[in-house]
């Protein structure tokens, strides 16, 4: 019987590791792909590691994610393991009291610790940066310690430590040499997990951090466009760095066996002490570079989309003026407002039409000195100019701009069909199960009142309703999959028949599929504008006003674009990418309709914008409740 | 450290935006306006479903597993833990974009069936997505905690059951199970807890149509901007599960030897 058990264990084991490590596999064989996808394998290639290598805040986030995790794991263990101990052998309602607070960062989603610790620092006037993170990590790290302690030190016998003073040993000799050794394990798993943790966390540092200091969850979670593979690059090589030193680690004691045993343990602190001093040195380091900025040339803070620019123009700016830029990414307008609203300091951001707006009204922008973006102002494509958001460009100088459409498989829908149905097609039973809806309550609403026939803009209560019914109608007898981004890849490999789009993404899901098609119904849409504007708290306006006449020029126009797939606002960019030899010949996607009188851009007010988020998150509880 | 922003969040929560004289006003408003809608107490109720799950399955395989290495060689144990926590050491995102491409149509997992005559089977996007995804993200918590409290057990208590005559099965449910007790609660703690409040893995294996509790929130804080509504329904999850702890320690306090009740 003990013998089949042994087989029983050693199969789910097996399966448990495959279970595991099929979804790693399937990262390290991405990150040879040739193409974008992460689902669709082209050909092999090495261009992501170079690309990987060549970005120095990949590699710099990598460090930031190291030294937080290692630091915040041995520090909140530490103070884990006190605490528990501490808990222990205090009265029971405080310790029940303990644990049952110790549980409630736990239970909260992410966004809600995450936010209470900005709010947190932000009272205490704290600058956000390295430290801050830091101390968020910890904090969070801590409950995880103290639940792992906590079970083996209640399943300890409480005379072992009195049993140990009766021998003569004093409170802390037997704390060290009796209670620490039986609840080692306990101790281990809780770093194991507070390292995870750590190592896993996207949120609370987004919100804790500042000053561009970045850990690679934050990379991750802000490619909002595309995900690429260098991330799955990056992914592999922590994998390779991690299966390295634990091969180290676990060969130290079959060495430790042959030689003398103190020199192994030795060598086991002094690896410790190399990793920790390591952690420390660099948060110094870091520091210390924070400092020498000043002098050292000048820093750009700009604050954009995620995947938003070109291979090269970040790089090729820093070499033109000599100065360091400093790039954070967002991935939706209102996670940059939360964090804009709340003092964070850029020089430039890149938000969208409606945003700048609200901005504006807030009282958030400062005005464009026009003598210095004049001749920038004659390269831009005129449709994108003027709108109504910005009228007479007084905060704003374009950077993308396009439409929103339906990608189509053309050999399941025809252009007859759309031109018939318009945005109603996504209420043909037809295509039943077999579209996608962009999770984005302004695109989903603005479908819907084009559909209906009403302004997008519209402020009236009855057809914002209208609209919700015609939503809710669609995910009941639809069943759409609300998708983000990756819709893109989904839409390139042809897996459903429909899908809502922004133009950008249709030029690039094209590219890759020319049996894809691109339709705007005649009802209108949404012209959208994604514009580059000077905060009021700009610590750099001259540099600032550098990188945007750059960015708008024709070589960093034309790299943006070029990699992107958005629809450059400098006009001869835009022509040369469409036109003969262009990147994006012939795509209609690449060129938004301009001037038709249906379409429309977005304008911000507070409450019709409350309302359509409130009810889009109602058409998606709608849609999972049916 | 770990309280303020947890009493900052209460107070937001019990807050509402006042006029010009008054800054702000204390309100239960936000509570009546979750518990009065039938559509969030149905997402909620499904939050917890989906996490009693995940709960459910994390044990019934996290525990054989943390039991076996428990039972290996002590050289191995190490080694055994590190291949189970090293995958965990990955971005969540990017593991979990693996699965999307494993699950999906024409995916990994469509293909193999597809061999066995099952055409055209598409898991992404469905329950099943979620619950993989889910349990995949948290069985190391549930392995680590329970293997935690089976190894370094006092063997002599499981030698002496056998001296006293007790078979196999007995001493497992008499002496093992209860003694690996602690390691469960904290075990379902750190899968429970964290799989109901999750909402990247609804959202991105579960095509917007698992819209968790986790996911409400999340909306409100960023897309929506009611701060005020996002910290009252999480400050409801919190004294929700609060109490579903709370059960679990008591039910644990009366079946543990050993136990100061």
């Amino acid at each position: 019987m003990k013998k089949e058990k042994r087989y029983f264990g050693k199969t789910l084991m097996v399966l448990a590791t495959i279970f595991f490590y099929l979804p790693i596999v399937f990262m390290m064989v991405f990150s040879f792909n040739e193409s974008k996808s992460l689902t669709h394998f082209t050909g092999f290639s090495l261009r992501w590691y170079e690309s990987m290598l060549k970005s120095h805040d990949m590699m710099e986030s990598l460090y930031v994610t190291v030294a937080i995790a290692v630091l915040a794991t041995i520090i909140s263990t530490v103070i884990g393991t006190i605490t528990a101990i501490g808990l222990s052998s205090s009265k029971k309602i405080i310790r029940k009291a303990i644990t049952q607070i110790n549980d409630f960062p736990l239970m909260n989603p992410d966004i809600v610790t995450a936010i209470g610790l900005m709010l947190l620092f932000i009272t205490l006037r704290v600058e956000k940066g390295f430290i801050t993170m830091l101390l968020a990590h910890i904090a969070f790290c801590i409950p995880y310690v103290i639940l792992s302690v906590n079970p083996k030190l209640r399943s300890l016998d409480p005379n072992l430590s009195d049993a140990a003073m009766d021998l003569g040993a004093t409170p802390t000799q037997a704390l060290i040499k009796v209670i620490i050794p039986q609840i080692m394990p306990g101790v281990i798993s809780g770093a194991l997990i507070a390292f995870t943790m750590s190592f896993d966390d996207f949120i609370i540092s987004y919100f804790a951090t500042g000053g561009g200091v970045k850990n690679l969850s934050i990379m991750v979670y802000t490619m909002s466009k595309r995900v690429n593979p260098s991330i799955n690059a990056i992914s592999t090589l922590v994998v390779v760095l991690i299966t390295g030193v634990l091969l180290i680690v676990n060969l130290k004691p079959l060495w430790k066996e042959k030689k003398p045993k103190k020199k192994g343990s030795g060598k086991g602190k002094l690896i410790i002490a190399a990793i920790v001093a390591l952690a420390i040195g660099g948060t110094v380091l870091f520091n210390a570079a924070g400092n020498r900025k000043k002098y050292e040339g000048q820093t750009l803070h700009i604050y954009n989309w995620g995947e938003y620019t070109g291979e090269n123009i970040i790089q090729n700016f820093e070499e033109y003026t000599g100065a360091k830029v400093i790039m954070d990414n967002f991935d939706s307008n209102e996670q940059m407002y939360i964090k804009v609203a709340n003092g964070e300091a850029y020089d430039i951001l890149v938000p969208s039409d409606y945003m700048i707006q609200r901005l504006i009204e807030e009282d958030m922008l400062q005005k464009l000195d026009q003598s210095k973006v004049k001749e920038t102002f004659n390269l831009i494509d005129s449709a994108t100019l003027d709108l109504a958001y910005d009228p007479g460009n007084l905060y704003s100088v374009p950077y993308f701009w396009g439409s929103v459409g339906i990608v189509y498989d053309k050999s399941k829908v025809t252009v007859e069909e759309l031109e018939e149905k318009g945005w109603s097609i996504f209420l043909d039973e037809k295509f039943k199960g077999d579209i996608y809806l962009y999770d984005s309550e302004r695109d989903s609403f603005m479908m819907a009142l084009k559909a209906l026939g009403y302004s997008m803009n519209t402020n009236s209560e009855q057809e914002i309703q209208a609209a919700y019914q015609w939503l809710v109608q669609c995910v009941q007898t639809m069943e759409p999959e609300i998708v983000t981004d990756e819709i893109i890849d989904n839409m390139a490999q042809a897996r459903k028949a429909l899908g809502l789009i922004y133009s950008g993404d249709a030029t690039y899901v094209i590219a890759e599929n020319e049996n894809i098609g691109w339709f705007v119904p005649n009802e209108g849409t949404n012209q959208w504008c994604d514009a580059m504007v000077i905060p009021k708290n700009a610590e750099n306006v001259d540099l600032a006003y550098e990188f945007i006449n750059y960015a708008t020029q024709y070589d960093g126009a034309y790299d943006n674009s070029s990699y992107v797939g958005y629809t450059a606002a400098n006009k001869k960019v835009k022509d040369d990418l469409y036109g003969e030899g262009g990147d994006f010949e012939g795509i209609d996607a690449y060129i938004p309709r301009a001037g038709y009188p249906l379409d429309e851009v977005f304008s911000y007010n507070a409450n019709t914008k409350k309302l359509m988020a409130d009810l889009w998150s109602r058409v998606k509880i709608v849609a999972s409740n049916s | 450290m770990l309280l303020l922003p947890m009493l900052l969040i209460a107070f937001y929560s019990l807050i509402k935006q006042g006029n010009g004289i008054v800054p702000f006003t204390v309100t239960l408003e936000y509570y009546k306006k979750f518990f009065t809608d039938k559509d969030f107490l149905i997402v909620l109720y499904r939050s917890l479903v989906i996490a009693f799950k995940t709960t459910g399955i994390c044990l019934l395989i996290g525990y054989p597993i943390a039991y076996f290495i428990s039972h290996c060689d002590e050289k191995y144990q190490g080694a055994l833990i590190l291949l189970i926590t090293l995958p965990t050491w990955i971005n969540m995102l990017v593991r979990t974009y693996a699965w999307i491409g494993i699950l999906t149509k024409g995916g990994l997992v469509s293909t193999i069936l597809g061999f066995f005559g099952f055409k055209n089977v598409e898991l992404l996007y469905t329950e099943a997505a979620v619950l993989i995804g889910m349990v995949y993200n948290f069985l190391p918590f549930m392995i680590l905690q329970i293997n935690t409290s089976l190894s370094k057990m006092d063997k002599s208590l499981i030698e002496a059951a056998d001296d006293l005559g007790a078979n196999k099965v007995q001493t497992f449910l008499r002496v093992t199970f209860p003694l690996s007790l602690p390691g469960i609660v904290s075990g379902i703690t750190l899968v429970f807890l964290p799989a109901v409040s999750s909402f990247f893995i609804p959202k991105l294996l579960g095509g917007g149509e698992f819209f968790l509790i986790g996911n409400v929130i999340e909306n409100q804080f960023i897309t929506v901007g009611e701060w005020n509504f996002g910290s009252a329904i999480s400050i409801i999850m919190a004294v929700i599960m609060m109490c579903l702890m709370m059960l679990v320690r008591k039910i644990e306090g009366r079946t543990a030897t050993g136990e100061d009740e």
